[in-house]
């Protein structure tokens, strides 16, 4: 009989922990951003689960070199979420919902890679890893221009370097890794 | 007169045997008579190929749907992942570049001194 209230203690500490779990598999909670959408000049809001990532693979012909090269940098992805907004006026978007992103990078399995910020084009890049038992399990890239706003997470293990092998190719820009002179 | 009615009596009422062939005839006609009964309609008949042809086509249609859905989900996901790698690369080129312009002197002029 004294065993029944713990039944919802111990179902609002898993809720609770829930968020943590999902963050623990390199997976962020991203806030529906539908108000954002209605501002924005242009939206990219892409969800692609494991299955749907299966599904996607079946249609990349293994024969062409690109579809090739896109089948070996996301062999061990299992979901990619993009937000990506366009403003027409500068800073359109609020800070609120990026710094709700932001604080689930600030648990200790992600950590943070590259934090660019310039003055110059009031860009900000952070690009956070998600390390779980000594491997990258999530990979998250947070960049506010003045007019754009974008947040991508990739769980499982991306190659960046067969991203990089991508270059060029559908429409996916030259990654500078060495200075432009 | 009451012997010869009665000699004409018995004369119409003497048994007499059937033609030949008669009982077969009559077996041939109750048979016939029972196969009619026993056929069923033409609406009968052709009621469960109907069924059956539909079942198939449905069932053939429904299929060629599920191709044809899954193909456009199938391509649908292909052109939204290559748009998030996209998107991607973009954005990896943007911390990259900002990496580069930071590692840069200020003044190209003293980079050689």
């Amino acid at each position: 009989m004294k065993v029944r209230p713990r039944i919802p203690v111990l179902v609002l500490a898993s809720l609770a922990l829930l968020p943590v779990a999902r963050a623990a598999d390199g997976q962020l909670t991203l806030p529906d951003f539908k108000e954002l959408e209605g501002k924005a000049s242009e939206s990219v809001n892409i969800t692609l689960d494991s299955s749907l990532i299966a599904l996607a693979t079946r249609f990349l012909d293994a024969g062409k070199p690109n579809d090739a090269a896109v089948r070996q940098a996301i062999g061990g992805v299992r979901g990619i979420y993009v937000r990506n907004f366009t403003f027409d006026t500068n800073f359109a978007y609020p800070k609120e919902e990026v710094d709700q992103v932001r604080k689930q990078l600030s648990l200790p399995d992600w950590q943070p890679l590259v934090h660019v910020h310039s003055q110059k084009d009031h860009n900000d890049v952070d690009i956070y890893v998600c390390i779980e038992q000594g491997k990258a399990s999530g990979l998250a890239i947070i960049a506010s221009e003045p007019r754009q706003f974008t947040i991508v997470n990739i769980v499982g293990s991306i190659d960046l370097q067969k991203l990089h092998a991508l270059e060029g190719s559908f429409g996916i820009p030259k990654v500078s890794l060495e200075d432009k002179k | 007169m009451t012997i010869d009615l009665e000699k004409q009596l018995r004369d119409a009422l003497r048994p007499a045997a059937p033609p030949e062939g008669f009982a077969e005839r009559i077996a041939a006609r109750i048979e016939a008579v029972r196969l009619r009964r026993r056929r069923p309609s033409p609406l009968f008949l052709w009621a469960p190929a109907a069924l059956a042809a539909s079942l198939v086509l449905g069932l053939a249609a429904l299929h060629q749907w599920e191709l044809r859905r899954e193909q456009q989900q199938g391509l649908q996901a292909r052109r939204e992942l290559i748009e998030a790698l996209r998107v991607t690369g973009e954005k990896l080129d943007l911390a990259y570049r900002g990496v580069s312009d930071a590692s840069r002197p200020a003044n190209p002029d003293d980079a050689g001194t």
